[in-house]
């Protein structure tokens, strides 16, 4: 270990460094790409802490001398996996750098073991809030009560949640203090629509964008590498998927699902079970490439396992071009998520649905041009991180 | 060529089949009683008998008439009994006998008595899960014999007395429905293509001549900018301020692609009627197209400009333009007819948007107006419709490609 062409942390130091090392190298020297980048993330925590920013139910409760923090108490069980999400996905560093020594001697890269201690803690912690933690769902009355208390802190903007009575008096509102997007016909805060719209597509972007991947990666990779009948058979399925418009084959799914199943889990899925066929192509032509390369001979040649030999050696290099089809694959299905609930299809807290309230009448502008803003950055940023994925990857330019 | 086009034809029937199999699939796998939501959806609560019965001529219509099989075989004894010949209806009889369990013999009245009275609890007891699976192969197809005698079905929500069938419905095939409106979703898709065209490849052209440049950066981010601003905020924003009857200048007519009176019109006039109608649509499908189109053609045009050959004519000394616009050019713009071909699905439904809102009589507005309506039939078209345009598409721009470029072997 203590070769001269080794570190002190067992890094090699004159070997070629990995594709995904010069892909993240070339991304870094481009403004855009980090911009996107960093807006993605500012979108993602936005959503995360949307009770944090506008709700009615405090974070801080001081009452007789009592201090309790009711909004943790309110907060879903979704919420919370999804703040654990990125909680894990921003560690992944942290604990790739512990489990080095470890993973070094088990002879898989860290990568892969801290990416699969993540999902694992990630699925345990879940397991265990969705089967013993009960939300609390009571209205608590906190806003009526705020003057009567010692101390209360109230999320930056404290509104209800629920359109009522309450809020009728203060319908249609143009923008002001109180109300930075102003108010919709129901006196439902813009603002809060917007963020919650921002829950609804970053989820449904990165989940199913996730799903169809993955489906789309597995069989690639298994019928680019295996080809004959495996081969013929997944690329006529593939084939028959790519006939079919994407939009017209997710509204014929949508209109047989039962309309009282979740619309926002029956958007993932139809959007997964029509996605994958665009990963699927690209993987199989990545592994074309691949299965000829020499280190897969020589792996070959080593009696690597199969599951191995794809998973760790194969897969891997057909990875980066995905990449670009993802980011693009998530603006695409934010574009076709809000245009379903535009066209009135699914009833998701969405940004298309609140651009179709606002067509509806022109005159209060804030409605319309905050959901077609949001919408609109929120795709705008995702192209520009895949345009600049693309550029980085391209074997054009110097490696 | 006279041997890869009929190749390619017969390469396109397994796909077909899977076309057709996939259409019946969804409304066969959909979890619920995908007919029944139908009745509920088009005539809200009713009784359950009543709604079985629906149920079961909706089914027999639509071809879907499996969950009957048995059923279906007790009518046609049951005719046999009463009409035929002494010799079948002792065959009937003894049938009846065999799959019922009942002992009425050749005795019509007391069969039709018991028949009416269990009927539906008869037909439900009697399909056990495997039967089911041979059901739905058995349902399917009768479906595919249906569509293959130009049967497809009857639309729930198109019903006209001037189409009235000879069964007294009024309502209509719905193959009928798409082949009226397929002329107008192609035509605007084929202008669109046009424009697109028109606009992204000097774009990208001009672009790759400048690599690097503020031409070749503004234009890649303001299409970029173009292709992420949604269909339905610009068409919005299009309908309410430059339509009649919104806020803003009353330039263009609010929905349709022809005014109400078009019929009346010269041909002259008639065209720049649809013209002036079909403008603002057409824009919405063009703007968002741009953007791959012209980086398509800069990376292909860039990729032959590093050629050896482009090399070559330039060292012979061959003005720029003529190396550019003659040997670089017609090299690049081949390997994008596979591309724009590919493209070609996206855009046909991707009109469905742009018809909805400029309510344009297209397929994409009647396959919406059907999937709230829960028109299974007209469902299963379209699936079949949109299947059959694409894989024409594919085949024209395999022949193109293969008439474009010598090189490509049909094997």
């Amino acid at each position: 270990m203590s070769d001269a062409r080794t570190t002190e942390a067992g890094e090699p130091t004159g070997a070629p460094k990995s594709y995904g090392a010069i892909v993240w190298g070339q991304l870094r020297k481009r403004p855009s790409a980090m911009i996107s980048l960093a807006a993605i993330v500012l979108l993602a925590l936005v959503s995360i802490a949307a009770p944090f920013i506008i709700g009615e139910i405090p974070v801080r409760w001081v009452e007789n001398g009592e201090t309790s923090w009711p909004i943790f108490r309110y907060l879903s069980n979704f919420e919370y996996a999804a703040m654990l999400a990125l909680v894990l996905a921003v560690t992944v560093p942290l604990t790739m750098r512990l489990l080095r020594p470890r993973a070094l001697i088990a002879g898989a890269s860290p990568f892969t073991w801290t990416v699969l201690v993540h999902a694992g803690l990630w699925l345990i912690i879940t397991f265990a809030l969705v089967s013993f933690r009960e939300p609390e769902r009571r209205y608590g009355f906190y806003l009526e009560r705020a003057d009567q208390v010692d101390a209360a802190w109230f999320p930056a903007i404290a509104y209800p949640r629920n359109p009522g009575y309450r809020e009728l008096a203060f319908k249609n509102q143009s923008p002001s203090w109180e109300h930075p997007l102003g108010t919709g016909r129901l006196g439902n805060d813009i603002l809060m629509g917007v963020l919650y719209g921002a829950r609804t597509a970053m989820s449904i972007g990165f989940v199913a964008v996730g799903i169809s991947m993955s489906i789309g990666v597995i069989l690639g990779a298994l019928s680019g590498y295996f080809g004959g009948w495996i081969d013929l058979v997944l690329m006529r399925i593939a084939e028959i998927f790519m006939c079919i418009p994407r939009l017209i084959l997710i509204i014929i799914i949508l209109t047989v699902i039962p309309s009282n199943w979740p619309p926002l889990w029956m958007v993932v899925f139809v959007l997964s079970v029509t996605g994958w066929t665009g990963s699927y192509r690209m993987m199989r032509a990545q592994m074309l490439r691949i299965r000829t390369e020499d280190y897969m001979t020589a792996a070959r040649a080593l009696g690597i396992p199969l599951w191995r030999l794809l998973g760790r050696h194969a897969v891997p290099n057909g990875l980066a071009p995905l990449l670009v089809g993802a980011t693009f694959g998530i603006a695409g299905a934010v574009f076709l998520e809000s245009s379903l609930a535009f066209l009135n299809l699914v009833q998701t807290p969405s940004w298309g649905e609140m651009l179709n309230n606002g067509r509806q009448h022109p005159e209060h502008w804030w409605v319309w041009a905050s959901a077609g803003a949001a919408i609109f950055v929120t795709v705008f940023v995702y192209n520009l991180l895949g345009e600049g994925i693309r550029d980085a990857i391209d074997p054009r330019l110097k490696i | 060529m006279r041997t890869y086009i009929p190749k390619r034809l017969l390469l396109m029937i397994p796909t077909l089949v899977g076309i057709t199999l996939l259409a019946y699939a969804i409304v066969r796998l959909a979890p619920g009683d995908p007919i029944e939501a139908m009745i509920l959806a088009q005539s809200g609560d009713i009784d359950p008998k009543v709604m079985r019965q629906s149920a079961e001529r909706i089914r027999e219509r639509l071809g879907l008439k499996d969950i009957n099989y048995w059923g279906d075989d007790v009518a046609t004894h049951l005719e046999q009994l009463e009409k035929g010949d002494d010799a079948a209806k002792g065959r009937a009889a003894a049938e009846l006998e065999r799959i019922t369990g009942k002992t009425f013999a050749r005795d019509i009245d007391s069969w039709k008595k018991w028949w009416d009275v269990n009927r539906f609890d008869f037909e439900k007891t009697l399909i056990d899960p495997a039967e089911k699976v041979v059901n739905v192969f058995h349902g399917y197809g009768r479906w595919v014999g249906h569509i293959v005698q130009g049967n497809f079905g009857e639309s729930i929500k198109y019903r006209s007395s001037a189409y009235r069938t000879p069964d007294g419905h009024g309502s209509r095939n719905p193959i009928h429905l798409f082949l009226e409106r397929i002329p107008v979703t192609l035509t605007l898709n084929v202008v669109a293509q046009f424009f697109i065209f028109l606009i992204a490849i000097p774009v990208g052209l001009t672009a790759a001549r400048h690599r690097g440049r503020l031409f070749d950066r503004g234009s890649t981010l303001i299409l970029l900018g173009f292709w992420s601003v949604p269909v339905i905020l610009s068409g919005t924003l299009l309908l309410v301020y430059l339509c009649k009857g919104g806020e803003g200048m009353e330039w263009f007519p609010l929905a349709g692609l022809h005014a109400l009176d078009a019929e009346d019109l010269g041909w002259w006039d008639y065209l720049v009627d649809t013209l002036w109608h079909a403008t603002l649509p057409v824009a919405c499908m063009v703007y968002g197209g741009l953007a791959y189109l012209a980086k398509l053609g800069r990376a292909s045009l860039l990729e032959n400009l590093r050629a050896d050959y482009i090399r070559t004519a330039r060292a012979k000394g061959l003005p720029e333009h003529r190396v550019v616009y003659h040997h670089a050019l017609r090299n690049s713009l081949l390997p994008m007819i596979t591309t724009v071909v590919l493209m070609l699905p996206a855009m046909i439904g991707g009109s469905v948007i742009v018809e909805t809102l400029f309510t344009i009589q297209g397929m994409g507005l009647l396959t919406v107006n059907a999937a709230k309506a829960y028109d299974l039939s007209v469902i299963m078209t379209s699936t079949l419709v949109y299947g059959t345009l694409t894989l024409m598409a594919l085949l024209i721009g395999d022949i193109l490609y293969a008439w474009a470029d010598p090189q490509v072997r049909y094997e």
